[in-house]
């Protein structure tokens, strides 16, 4: 439960940069959260989605359906140029709570 | 879960997509199929997370309108979103939808067009008012030959019968009258009535009235009932045609009345004029020998069909004792105007009918084969929607409103098709069928086509359905191993379907076999004549050439001005053209033979004909000579015998010579001097009927056979002018080669054998389609253990008869079961055959060898698919 908390407060950080340089869909995104972090962070269909539209009614990323020649559509995601305010600042927050928890626990880093 | 349809369907299909994603990307990984679709649904494992979560999303911004005491569970709102999310899912997937609808049109449409003929010949009343009273009378002589009633015993019926409200009878089913006067003289089909006649059917005339009885008594008949029909055609619908006089066979007449749309009766008839029963017992029309009155009666209310049968067998007992002579075993039976109508028609409708039936059953098949093979594909839909919330029979209603907007788009493009349809079965018909104008597309044929198309869709879409919604999310997570329970119930049901089409298209097939078969052997029966390089034309001469010798002099000029025409090589003249269907059937005697009891002497069909009769229509001399030309003109006592007739009443003997009298008609003994070949009177399929032909040219109506040189209709504008130079009033009518008579004669057949190979077509291409299709998609799920068994040494034709032999196992279940259905089926059809018995074993075995091998490539192509299977892309699923 713990570990669901957790991602649940960082994921929208994580999300919203996901997208910040290109659209990307839905299963994209997980792969790449899953990929990027090492297979340490997982989304599945049960939180990845609500997830999505939330950020979608809150104005920050927009989606999109793309049709792609010989394939099903897709939805892609976009970061909206409130979502790209909301980055910044999330960023910014997180840079900071980042260094308070490592000079807390003493974590040294090269 | 309550979401807006639009936004339900965009989240089932992206959250669709995304399982779709992980399942290929885990096959691509190494993973069985059973493996990548077990990891793909675990990840709707925590379902009721996502569904809470969706809620709180989308709860945000709901727009709903909120009805105060509305109910949060609302049919029609769930039947107008599943119809919407319906449509959108259709729309999705055009290919599918065109092929299932185009199937559904093409079934339900043979359908409607064909109900529609049904529905106006056999099912609906005749357009009269309480028609289930009238009846119609004919004669019976105790064989199975019906006839006309004569008018003497017509008379005493009326007279002592207390069943009918009216008995009335025309002359025949109508008689040809010549109308001449106000432009082209014209031949017209009319009707010589009782006076009572038209108020039988209590119909009110559109214009004027009907007859009184002083117009049926002798001296008042100078009045006619014209049909609106000929009303509009030749007098413009003038309302002031009433009191006018027009020109029927030369005799001045008085129109009293107009009848109203639609009333023809008997068949075909233009006109109606009253006839009397004269004092003078010499008259015909006091006759108790000639059968030519055609009686039509209204029950008395109360009475029923049964109690009025019972009282005319009583009164025809009265008769045979008092006319022992003339009306031995002469009695009359009763049937049902409508089936008297229709009676010749109903069977082949029926059968027709039922052949219809079985292509729809197939179409359903079909489709419901292409819902099942999608519904694997849509597995995660539905697995989606289930976590989303919806109960099964949530998926299964929504599953079906998809079906059922399928069979109505069926149904609709079914209507427009049968439009088109009806009018091509009224074509075809030709005149084989009665009452075509009332055959239409209406609101009970609406009615019927909408139940038709529900029930079809409820039919091919409740299985597929109940199959998808049985995914449950837990048993689809616990089950591993071999198959699913699902995907195995599904190939069952898949088979059951292929094993229900084969069997319902060979029952179709083995139908049409069978009239095709009877078919050809009808046609290859000779008519007994040359029909080739022959052009027939009517002339029926009116009443002032009372005088006998005046008519032959007009036949005898018109043959004379027609020989001298270029291009023709004889010309014959007869009473009746063969396979006409008429009969004129007189008893004889054979001189020096003791008499036989009246009704059971000989008797054969009598046509009189010129010297160039026989010569023209090439029916061979089988023994003696021609009639010569004065014999003709003289009314010479000789005549010429059929062979049948030869050698049932003069086996071991010489007939020539012998001296044969007609016994109503005598007038002295006839020698018979030659003996001629048959010829089919009774059309093709009638049997061989015993003929007397006779020399004469006094005749009140005849027809031309020209034999020509060259392409006969090129002639028949100079015939028409030879017989207006003769006589200017003289219409000719029946301008036809006799090829044209010929393949009229075998219409009705044509017709049924023609619909039924198109139906049994049809039903062999959908069938086909199906097996093709089901083993397809099996072939597609065995890629993998295919692959396997290649990989392992499996030759390709091993794997070809691997996957062979499963699809013919069900095709020949199906043969099986089919040809013991089709045995029990086709003699309901027996009467509708010639020469051909409904169980003949050569069709049964004929059309089973056809399916099967049908089937047989149908299941070696996706078999042969089969073995191109990469034995390494197997091997690389391990």
């Amino acid at each position: 439960m713990l570990d669901r908390e957790l991602k649940k407060g960082s994921a929208e950080l994580l999300i919203l940069s996901l997208v910040e340089a290109r659209p990307r869909h839905g299963y994209e995104i997980s792969k790449l959260i899953e990929a990027r972090s090492g297979g340490v962070l997982r989304f599945n269909v049960a939180s990845l989605y609500p997830l999505l539209y939330r950020l979608e009614k809150r104005g920050w990323i927009q989606g999109r359906w793309v049709e792609k020649a010989g394939q099903r559509r897709r939805r892609y995601y976009r970061l909206t140029p409130a979502g790209k305010k909301v980055l910044a600042s999330q960023r910014g927050t997180w840079r900071a709570f980042v260094e308070a928890i490592n000079r807390i626990t003493g974590v040294e880093h090269a | 879960m309550k979401l807006a349809p639009t936004r339900e369907a965009e989240i089932v299909e992206e959250l669709a997509q995304h399982l779709d994603d992980r399942y290929a990307e885990l096959l691509a990984g190494g993973a069985t199929d059973e493996e990548a679709s077990r990891a793909a649904l675990a990840e709707l494992s925590e379902s009721q997370w996502l569904a809470r979560e969706l809620r709180r999303v989308e709860r945000q911004l709901k727009h709903e309108p909120v009805v105060l005491g509305a109910r949060r569970t609302n049919m029609l709102g769930d039947l107008w979103q599943d119809l919407r999310y319906g449509v959108r899912v259709l729309r999705k997937h055009p290919g599918f939808t065109f092929i299932a609808v185009i199937t559904l049109a093409l079934g339900i449409g043979a359908n409607t067009a064909l109900f529609s003929v049904v529905h106006a010949v056999l099912l609906r009343p005749l357009p009269f008012p309480e028609a289930e009273q009238l009846v119609w009378l004919g004669g019976w002589a105790g064989n199975d030959k019906e006839q006309g009633v004569t008018p003497a015993d017509f008379l005493d019926y009326r007279e002592q019968s207390q069943s009918f409200a009216q008995l009335a009878a025309s002359v025949s089913e109508g008689v040809p009258m010549n109308l001449t006067g106000n432009g082209e003289p014209e031949r017209l089909k009319g009707a010589l009535v009782t006076a009572n006649y038209l108020d039988v059917f209590g119909v009110q005339p559109a214009l004027g009235r009907t007859f009184v009885a002083e117009e049926g008594q002798e001296g008042g008949e100078r009045v006619v009932v014209l049909s609106r029909a000929l009303w509009q055609r030749r007098f413009g619908a003038d309302p002031a045609i009433i009191n006018r006089t027009i020109t029927l066979d030369k005799r001045q007449l008085t129109v009293i009345g107009v009848m109203p749309p639609g009333f023809q009766y008997p068949p075909g008839v233009e006109l109606w004029q009253p006839f009397s029963f004269p004092a003078s017992p010499q008259n015909a029309f006091r006759s108790r020998e000639l059968h030519f009155l055609r009686p039509v009666a209204r029950l008395k209310p109360g009475v029923t069909r049964a109690q009025a049968q019972a009282e005319v067998e009583t009164i025809a007992r009265r008769l045979q004792a008092l006319y022992p002579k003339t009306n031995a075993n002469q009695s009359l039976f009763l049937m049902p105007l409508q089936e008297r109508l229709v009676g010749n028609i109903r069977l082949t409708l029926l059968v027709l009918l039922g052949a219809v039936g079985c292509v729809l059953l197939i179409a359903c098949a079909n489709v419901a084969n292409l819902l099942l093979a999608r519904a694997a594909s849509r597995q995660k839909e539905v697995a989606v929607r289930s976590a989303l919330g919806a109960s099964r029979g949530r998926v299964v209603r929504q599953l079906l409103t998809e079906s059922l907007t399928l069979a109505v788009l069926g149904g609709v493009g079914g209507v427009l098709l049968a439009r088109w349809g009806v009018k091509l079965l009224v074509a075809l018909s030709a005149a084989n069928l009665p009452r075509t104008d009332e055959i239409g597309i209406n609101a009970s044929v609406l009615g019927f086509t909408l139940a038709v198309a529900l029930l079809t869709g409820l039919l091919f879409g409740l299985v597929p359905a109940w199959q998808s919604a049985r995914l449950d999310l837990t048993e689809a997570l616990k089950e591993g191993g071999k198959g699913t329970g699902s995907s195995a119930q599904r190939h069952r049901t898949l088979s059951l379907l292929v094993v229900g089409e084969v069997a319902l298209a060979l029952v179709l097939l083995v139908g049409a076999g069978l009239l095709v078969n009877s078919f050809v052997r009808l046609q290859q029966v000779s008519p007994g004549f040359d029909e080739q390089h022959l052009l027939t034309v009517r002339i029926d001469l009116p009443n002032p050439y009372a005088q006998p010798e005046r008519k032959a002099l007009f036949y005898e000029q018109l043959q004379q001005r027609v020989a001298a025409l270029p291009g023709v090589e004889a010309v014959g003249l007869v009473t009746e053209l063969p396979l006409a269907r008429q009969s004129a059937d007189f008893s004889f005697k054979i001189e020096g033979r003791p008499a036989l009891p009246a009704g059971q002497g000989p008797h054969a069909d009598i046509r009189n004909v010129n010297h160039d009769y026989f010569r023209a229509m090439r029916i061979p001399l089988r023994k003696g000579r021609h009639f010569t030309e004065a014999e003709v003109r003289d009314n010479a006592k000789v005549v010429l015998i059929s062979e049948v007739l030869a050698q049932r009443f003069f086996p071991g003997e010489d007939p020539l010579g012998q001296r044969l009298s007609l016994g109503s008609l005598s007038q002295g003994a006839y020698e018979i001097i030659g003996i001629v070949g048959d010829v089919r009177h009774r059309g093709l399929d009638g049997g061989l009927v015993q003929t007397i032909y006779f020399p004469s040219l006094r005749l009140g109506y005849s027809n031309l056979v020209i034999r020509t040189a060259t392409d006969p209709v090129s002639l028949a504008a100079a015939v028409r002018k030879e017989v207006m130079a003769i006589d200017p009033n003289q219409p000719v009518a029946n301008i036809k080669t006799m090829e044209q008579w010929v393949s009229e004669s075998v219409a009705q057949p044509r017709f049924r054998t023609l619909l039924l190979s198109v139906f049994a077509a049809v039903a062999l291409l959908l069938s086909v389609v199906g097996i093709y299709g089901v083993m397809s998609y099996v072939v597609t799920q065995r890629t993998h253990e295919l692959g396997i068994r290649m990989a392992l040494g499996a030759q390709s034709r091993d794997v070809v008869r691997l996957v062979v032999g499963q699809g013919m196992k069900l095709a020949l279940m199906g043969v099986v079961i089919g040809l013991i259905a089709a045995f029990a089926l086709t003699r309901l059809m027996s009467s509708l055959l010639y020469g051909v018995s409904a169980t003949d074993p050569a069709t049964f075995a004929a059309i089973a060898l056809l399916l099967t091998s049908v089937a047989l490539v149908a299941c070696y192509l996706p078999a042969r698919r089969a073995t191109k299977v990469d034995p390494m892309v197997a091997l690389r699923y391990e």
